[in-house]
């Protein structure tokens, strides 16, 4: 408790680069695998979640999240998450029914 | 309590409320771009093949190439911490002048890229692309605005780097003594996700 600065355990260098290379293998996955998905309205889907697991990797690991001890930090990209969904469902079912409504 | 046990103590507490605080100025970063998004995202949904039409004149294997040069700098700086972390100072402003190069790399590839679509006249009022149908003149404005704000936050990362590296040298930031540079990194890495979205929003629609 004297000083967390030092008690803290550095992540192994190894683990950087296998999320490295997770992350350069999704890269590829989005660009090949996404792009040629039929009908093209799933592509969006597919090319987000990749970008969802990737983000979530960089958090977890390059921003260590996981190793977060205080909830608080758990929570907070959630909550902000949920937030944003709630702005993102709000403005669509503006946009979507738009001159439906009359 | 004497007065250096005290100033450890000081430390100890500073500790989480720093990066606490890097984490909300993260968050409001979000909702930021996220306020652009969802404007994208609407857009995008009214002119499905004007988007289409417009993401394919933009240089697919530029914005694949930055992908991996930015995700590359987020492992150097995460090395990087984790070498200052280890005492090991050398290698650790040798991975944050390679984080600060690559970001420069990135920013060279995206004024590269600016350069040819205004060379071809399609940047934000022009003539070229006001003739243009609605759709893409949207996509083009989004382009500039979303791309262009994410360079800035680019830069902004690289000088705040070209501190620490500054601070490193003179000893400031050592193996006792990191969170400036780790809440850089949060920063840095923060850049990295936003351009993990922006590239298939951008360079990928089918």
């Amino acid at each position: 408790m004297e000083n967390r600065e030092v008690k803290i355990h550095p992540v192994k260098y190894r683990t950087y680069v296998f999320v490295w290379m997770g992350l350069v293998i999704l890269t590829g996955l989005t660009y090949t695998v996404a792009v040629g998905i039929h009908p093209a309205g799933w592509a969006i889907f597919v090319a987000l979640a990749i970008a969802g697991t990737k983000s979530g990797l960089v958090l977890n690991y390059f921003m260590h999240l996981k190793s977060e001890r205080l909830v608080i930090f758990k929570v907070i990209i959630p909550l902000v998450m949920a937030v944003f969904l709630v702005f993102i469902l709000l403005t669509f079912s503006d946009v979507a029914f738009r001159g439906v409504v009359k | 309590m004497d007065e250096a046990k005290e100033a450890v103590f000081e430390e100890a507490r500073d500790y989480t409320g720093a990066k606490l605080g890097m984490w909300l100025f993260i968050l409001s970063e979000l909702l930021l771009f996220g306020g652009m998004f969802i404007l994208y995202s609407g857009y995008r949904y009214k002119n499905p093949a004007d988007f289409h039409h417009a993401s394919r004149e933009l240089e697919v294997v530029l914005g694949t190439l930055n992908t991996i040069i930015l995700l590359t700098s987020s492992l150097s700086v995460a090395t990087s911490i984790a070498a200052i972390q280890k005492g090991q100072r050398k290698l650790s402003m040798v991975l944050l002048m390679a984080t600060m190069a690559l970001g420069l790399l990135f920013l060279a590839n995206k004024g590269f890229e600016w350069g040819t679509k205004i060379e071809h006249g399609i940047y934000p009022n022009s003539p070229t692309l006001l003739a243009r149908s609605k759709g893409e003149i949207l996509f083009f404005g989004l382009y500039y605005v979303m791309t262009g704000l994410h360079g800035l936050h680019v830069l902004v990362g690289v000088c705040v780097f070209s501190v620490m590296l500054i601070l490193i040298a003179k000893g400031t930031l050592n193996q006792m003594r990191f969170v400036p540079l780790e809440n850089a990194g949060l920063y840095w890495h923060l850049v990295d996700i936003i351009w993990i979205f922006l590239y298939p929003l951008f360079y990928l629609i089918t």
